[in-house]
């Protein structure tokens, strides 16, 4: 082995080990599209237009075969309905399930966790790999990956290369995640489902909105994490997008690449709210504030530290809605939101 | 020049009491290519879908032999067997076939028992190049090869080029020479890989798995490009094993016995440097292999590289095609680790079984 290696090693070990328990920021412990996209230049508007879908051929009656342009671009061909479905991010899976496809859907990756029926299933991706084989040996008849390298794009590659139909999706932004929903949605035959569910997340999203738009915005610092450096939002981020329209004020990076903030620019920037996407990795209010520096920060004194679930807020899927809720009360604690939009519910 | 080369470490050793087999090269052939042979129907039977033992001797006869046979088996197994499980065996034999005879040459040319195919830079200089490719938003295909493996490929090359004619300039010793600026060289590139991985944001896992080393991405296109560097590379050192031999007696010694040292030298480190830049590109960085199978077969027959270098290569081969094997049915851990722990124990008896030291 070369010298470099045992001095290298050592970090990049950390960093997937990180990235293991989900606990560094560096890499996206969901299918977290926290890095800025290559190509879409995330929007922030308050209110999302509803965005057609110019990926979806006109299909009012045999609905395949069908061709999908998915988000790198890549021309994909479904002959058939498929009726054997591998999902390799989580966000995906969820979404899925949520159209009514989980009975169609034969694997997914190790770290899934969302519905209990997804859980279940074969595992054929892990943080690291793909089992190629053993997709194969499913038999499956569509492959919907996660873009930006959530999975090995040579992965990608090789299923296409077997003959195996993949649509790389990646949501770099809340809009994009409706897309990818319909995108989901058409691929699998349930276009009908999903530009009901899209709708209807809109409308719980534009909901939030409106009810947060005049609201005085606290800066707010949402944590990623912090064990090693300093992990929040980016600019132009999802994350970023997600705590302005739950009616926050985000301190970001500074950086569209980035996502790491040093100590001293988040003092100079003063949280007037600090929220703790790491509180399922076990970090309190009473540690953040003993950190070392913490105390100065407006947020500490007040003593304005929250717990939010990550996974809703920041997992590119169905539940975005319920997170942005969550996100919202977190931000305004006397915030009164109208009634949830129900999802459709689907057999 | 020559008596400071000599004051370097050179291998070349007796062994004591299991003389036996070491006496018959030509035997330990004829057990390797069993073993080869052996580890190609395991590792194309095992993985992490079962296939028949019967589904796939079939599948191997249906398609190799072009047997017309009844179809038992399913589109999805032969695809296994055939597109999946079988490049990447023959891609384990190869690369641990080229790594063992670089890693033999590398030793002999600096007759330095620490020196593996990695020593002069290659490693650093395939890993940067691999770490720019997975970076630079173009996604390049030719040949199925890709600007990773490519790129790879070349960042070995160019950095054992580097090596080579900056080694030229200095005034001390050349094999002193060659391995300080390898040194300095590959902390260079170290850097720079530091530095590549420190900005590739969320492409990190990939430049990582390169780091490790993997046959998981073989294919027959990438094993059809990397056979003839192989090849080639292996053939020519083979052919040179008397070169080879004479440096190993020290600059001067070599001189005598009429071998053009610089020249010779100078071949055998591009031959060397070639296949090991083909193996690492196709696999990545897989260690231990290039620095230890080399030492057991001196161990076991002796310095003479006539019989170092093709014991070797079906040795590193065969080391690796199992431990890759071990690799997919622990659930795809990485191939370095396997090779680690099952070749370190067994370097360890060979070295305690070794009668006389290391030097002659």
């Amino acid at each position: 082995m070369s010298r470099y290696r045992p001095a290298n090693l050592l970090a990049i070990v950390t960093l997937l080990l990180a990235a293991c328990t989900g606990v560094g920021a560096s890499i996206p412990p969901a299918n977290t599209p926290i890095a800025a996209a290559p190509t879409a230049a995330p929007t922030l508007t308050p209110t999302l237009a509803p965005s057609p879908t110019p990926t979806i051929e006109p299909t009012p009656a045999p609905a395949f075969p069908i061709t999908l342009t998915d988000d790198e671009g890549t021309t994909v061909e479904v002959a058939s309905e498929p009726q054997r479905i591998v999902s390799l991010t989580p966000a995906t899976t969820e979404i899925l399930f949520a159209l009514g496809a989980g009975r169609r859907v034969v694997a997914t990756t190790d770290f899934d966790d969302y519905p209990p029926e997804a859980v279940a299933l074969p595992d054929v991706a892990s943080y690291t790999a793909v089992d190629i084989e053993a997709i194969v040996g499913l038999e499956a008849d569509l492959v919907i990956a996660g873009g930006n390298f959530f999975n090995p794009p040579e992965a990608v590659a090789r299923l296409r290369s077997l003959g195996i139909p993949v649509l790389v999706v990646y949501a770099p932004d809340l809009a994009a995640v409706l897309d990818d929903i319909e995108l989901i949605g058409a691929a699998v035959g349930l276009t009908e489902a999903s530009l009901a569910m899209t709708a209807a997340m809109q409308a719980g999203f534009d909901d939030v909105a409106t009810a947060t738009a005049t609201l005085t915005r606290p800066r707010t610092f949402y944590e990623l994490d912090a064990t090693a450096a300093i992990y929040t939002a980016a600019d132009g981020s999802f994350i970023e997008e997600m705590v302005e329209l739950a009616g926050g004020d985000p301190i970001t990076t500074g950086s569209t690449t980035d996502f790491a903030i040093s100590i001293e620019k988040l003092i100079a920037a003063d949280p007037e709210l600090i929220l703790l996407g790491d509180a399922a990795y076990g970090v309190t209010a009473d540690q953040v504030a003993a950190r070392a520096g913490w105390n100065v920060m407006s947020a500490v004194k007040s003593g304005a530290i929250r717990a939010v679930n990550d996974l809703i807020v920041t997992r590119p899927g169905p539940r975005l809605v319920e997170g942005l809720r969550e996100l919202a009360l977190a931000i305004h604690p006397d915030l009164v939101l109208p009634p949830a939009v129900p999802i459709p519910a689907v057999p | 020049m020559a008596s400071r080369g000599e004051a370097l470490p050179r291998p070349g050793v007796r062994v004591g009491p299991s003389r036996g087999i070491g006496d018959r090269p030509s035997a330990l052939i004829g057990l390797g290519f069993v073993a080869l042979a052996v580890a190609l129907v395991a590792g194309v039977g095992f993985g992490s879908v079962a296939v028949a033992p019967g589904d796939t001797v079939a599948i191997l006869a249906h398609r190799l032999l072009g047997l017309d046979l009844a179809r038992t088996w399913s589109d999805a197994a032969e695809t296994i067997v055939m597109e999946l499980r079988l490049p990447r065996v023959l891609t384990s034999m190869l690369v641990g076939c080229a790594l063992a005879v670089a890693g033999a040459t590398y030793q002999g040319l600096l007759r330095n028992p620490l020196a593996d195919p990695y020593v002069l830079g290659t490693a650093s200089g395939a890993a940067l190049g691999a770490a720019i490719a997975v970076i630079i938003p173009v996604r390049f295909v030719v040949l199925e090869f890709g600007l990773l493996h490519g790129l790879a490929f070349l960042g070995a090359l160019a950095s054992i080029y580097t090596v080579y004619r900056l080694s030229r300039v200095t005034g001390l010793a050349p094999l002193t020479s060659l391995l300080l600026t390898g040194y300095a060289v590959g902390s260079l590139l170290a850097a720079g890989l530091a530095m590549a991985m420190y900005l590739s944001g969320a492409a990190l896992r990939q430049i990582f798995i390169y780091l490790l080393g993997s046959f998981d991405a073989a294919t027959w296109a990438r094993l059809a490009g990397a056979i003839p560097i192989v090849a080639i590379g292996c053939i020519g050192i083979l052919l040179r094993a008397r070169s080879l031999n004479g440096l190993l007696l020290g600059e001067q010694t070599a001189m005598h016995l009429g071998i053009n040292v610089r020249r010779e030298r100078a071949i055998l480190l591009g031959l060397a440097s070639l296949v090991t830049a083909a193996a690492v590109a196709i696999s990545g960085l897989i260690g231990f292999v290039g620095l230890v199978v080399p030492h057991v077969v001196r161990l076991i027959v002796g310095p003479s590289a006539r019989a170092v270098l093709p014991i070797s290569a079906i040795g590193g081969a065969a080391l690796l095609a199992y431990a890759d094997l071990a690799a997919r049915l622990l659930g795809e851990i990485p191939v370095g680790v396997v090779t680690a722990v099952l070749g370190a124990p067994f370097f360890l008896l060979i070295l305690r079984r070794a009668r006389t030291g290391y030097e002659l």
